[in-house]
């Protein structure tokens, strides 16, 4: 079995006096899907803020393919294979889905822009991932349901190659059907290699699409395990107390021994 | 049928018929104008025009003129057949999840939705109770009625009333899937075994289209076959047939759970992948798929998979001796393999079969629906009956 595509060892992150996250350690495995769980505040989008290098880190090892990075910035991680995607749709709505899609990374020379083989790449990407959901890549994004932007911006890192896709709560603006269109999208990401992880309130989603579920609760990673060695019951313990049984934070009692 | 074989046809029949075969055209092979339908279908072009008139009224499809222009002449209007018109669920019933698809004439996806199964959530209670809730969630959201069904199960299933007798790898057996899904979704229903269904879906849309003969092998848990005869479907007694997976290659192999030992299926199945990447059992399909990706020189591919190259190519031959077919296709997991494996065992297959050799080689080729096949096929499953009604 090969090394774990991202792997982030002895996190730390404060923002001025408040230490955010403490010693994380995070996996994520290409092919499967790892939900990022946890309450209000746990870090949770901290934690992937400072992946994206978006925040600077205080601490801690990044090894991505087996080999250790630096990530210092958003195009580091763009340049590693890193891509995000935002629960609020950052996408150009005056624009349609090629344009959005290679937004700033056009093809072609300064004069003309290759409109062919862009919307070409764009049609293929969107095959590749099955979306026959969406009638014409010229739509302009204005039109589209939030599903379907979701979608498109979840293709946008396909097209690139992406090696690894952060997903930051991408159902939360959506309504049930939407909701279940796109995690069906995210779970066919993972099934073309990709390592995902997903951010999520929804223990259900969760369930559903999740190989893996890793909880952080104040600023602690306490477990991460495959779904199917865990029950609602025992993640939402982990969620809300830091411990379930045998997992998650040491007893105090215990660790004093 | 109504008719004996020596009554002549009426009128209203020969018309019922021209309009199925018309509206069958539109929704496997898209928009086409008037005139190329009245050259396919050999029919006069007034009749074309009353067929096409009527199923504008009803609005099943609509006219439009056609962007490009090829030849003098008033150009003909292109008929395209409307999604909404009829709409179908098609469901997918696997070892590890399910996944279903709303899917309009044409063959539009309009929605869709898939889940993970694990521990509780594969016994037939929880799966029949989840792709009803969600088929009414989705056909809700988006505003339509659904007038056909089709499913596809792993296993062994009664083709008359979609009786699963035994789905091995999801540990059902004696499941009556027809009766209950058909009686809570109140919709005409047909069920069969996903290798055919797949197969139907290759035929239809996909690589095998417009090839007679073909045999459509995927590799799941279990490994199945589908087989495309003369233009239909190949079906034993009742519809049980596609078990190739159990043709058995390795007489000194690993027991089977079917009885037998060495079968196809414990060769070149997810299983038999797992242990030649060295991953555990259980391991999540991207994550085999990852590594196989990851597979990049020759020495590689031939290190770990020089003996799962060689049971595939076993059973391939097995197979093109016994149907003949022009080509296969292999699907699912298979298409996740390296292409110059399969361009590897194509050729291998071609020298070692004479049947290949006879019809001059026949082709081995991986499938382009990706994972969606068998939800494409379950799709055309359920429009089988519904093109004569809409």
């Amino acid at each position: 079995m090969s090394e774990p595509i991202l792997e982030i060892t002895g996190l730390n992150k404060s923002f001025g006096p408040v230490h955010v996250l403490h010693d994380v350690d995070f996996t994520v495995r290409a092919g499967e899907v790892t939900a990022l769980v946890g309450d209000n505040g746990a870090g949770k989008s901290t934690l992937v803020k400072c992946v994206a290098g978006i925040h600077p880190t205080d601490s801690g090892q990044v090894s991505f393919n087996g080999r250790p990075v630096t990530i210092n910035g958003p195009r580091d991680a763009a340049d590693l294979g890193i891509e995000v995607v935002y629960q609020d749709l950052a996408l150009a709505d005056n624009l349609d889905i090629v344009q959005n899609m290679f937004l700033g990374r056009e093809r072609g020379s300064a004069w003309m822009l290759d409109e062919a083989s862009m919307e070409k790449a764009a049609r293929d990407t969107l095959a590749s991932l099955s979306v026959r959901t969406v009638k014409s890549v010229r739509t302009p994004v204005s039109s589209l349901s939030g599903g379907q932007r979701q979608t498109v911006a979840i293709a946008k890192s396909v097209l690139w190659e992406s090696k690894v896709v952060l997903l930051d709560e991408p159902t939360a603006a959506l309504g049930v059907a939407q909701t279940r269109q796109v995690l069906d999208l995210v779970r066919r990401l993972a099934e073309q290699g990709l390592g995902v992880v997903l951010i999520s309130h929804n223990m259900a989603d969760v369930f559903e699409v999740a190989d893996r579920i890793a909880t952080l609760y104040l600023g602690r990673m306490v477990a991460q395990v495959p779904t199917r060695d865990v029950t609602h019951g025992q993640v939402v313990e982990l969620i809300t107390a830091g411990r379930s049984g045998d997992l998650g934070l040491a007893r105090p009692e215990s660790a004093t021994v | 049928m109504t008719s004996t074989p020596t009554a002549g046809a009426r009128p209203d029949e020969v018309r019922r018929h021209n309009r199925t075969a018309l509206l069958r055209r539109l929704h496997v092979a898209g928009p086409t104008t008037r005139a190329s339908l009245a050259t396919e279908l050999g029919l006069n072009r007034s009749t074309i025009k009353a067929l096409v008139d009527g199923l504008a009224e009803s609005g099943v499809v609509e006219e439009r003129l056609p962007r490009a222009r090829s030849g003098a002449g008033r150009p003909s209007l292109l008929v395209l057949p409307q999604a909404h018109a009829a709409v179908v669920v098609a469901v997918d019933i696997r070892v590890e999840q399910v996944a279903i698809a709303l899917v309009g004439l044409g063959g539009e996806m309009l929605g869709r939705n898939s889940w993970n199964l694990h521990g509780r959530a594969s016994e037939p209670d929880e799966v029949i109770t989840h792709v009803i809730e969600s088929t009414q969630v989705l056909a809700a959201e988006l505003g339509v009625r659904m007038v056909g069904a089709g499913v596809s199960v792993p296993g062994v299933v009664r083709r008359s009333d979609g009786f699963v007798h035994e789905a091995p790898n999801l540990q059902w057996t004696n499941v009556p899937l027809g009766d209950r899904l058909g009686g809570a979704l109140s919709v005409p229903i047909r069920i069969a075994n996903d290798a055919e269904i797949a197969a139907l879906a290759e035929h239809l849309r996909g690589a095998a289209r417009g090839s007679l003969d073909a045999v459509y092998v995927s590799a799941d848990v279990g490994v199945g076959g589908g087989v495309i005869s003369d233009g239909s479907a190949l079906r034993g007694t009742a519809g049980y047939v596609g078990e190739l997976g159990h043709m058995v290659v390795n007489p000194r192999g690993r027991p089977c759970y079917c009885g037998s030992r060495g079968c196809w299926e414990t060769e070149v199945g997810e299983l038999a992948l797992c242990r030649a990447l060295k991953l555990p059992e259980g391991t999540p399909r991207g994550a085999v798929v990852a590594e196989l990706r990851s597979l990049t020189t020759p020495e590689r591919i031939t290190a770990v998979l020089g003996d799962f190259r060689e049971f595939l190519t076993i059973g391939l031959v097995n197979i093109v001796n016994v149907f003949g077919p022009e080509l296969v296709v292999l699907g699912d997991l298979f298409t996740a393999l390296p292409p110059t494996l399969i361009s590897a065992v194509g050729a291998e297959v071609s020298r070692r079969s004479l049947v290949s050799r006879a019809v001059g080689g026949t082709r081995v080729l991986t499938s382009a629906m990706g994972s969606d096949v068998k939800l494409i096929g379950a799709a055309e499953l359920a429009f089988e009956p519904v093109l004569d009604m809409v």
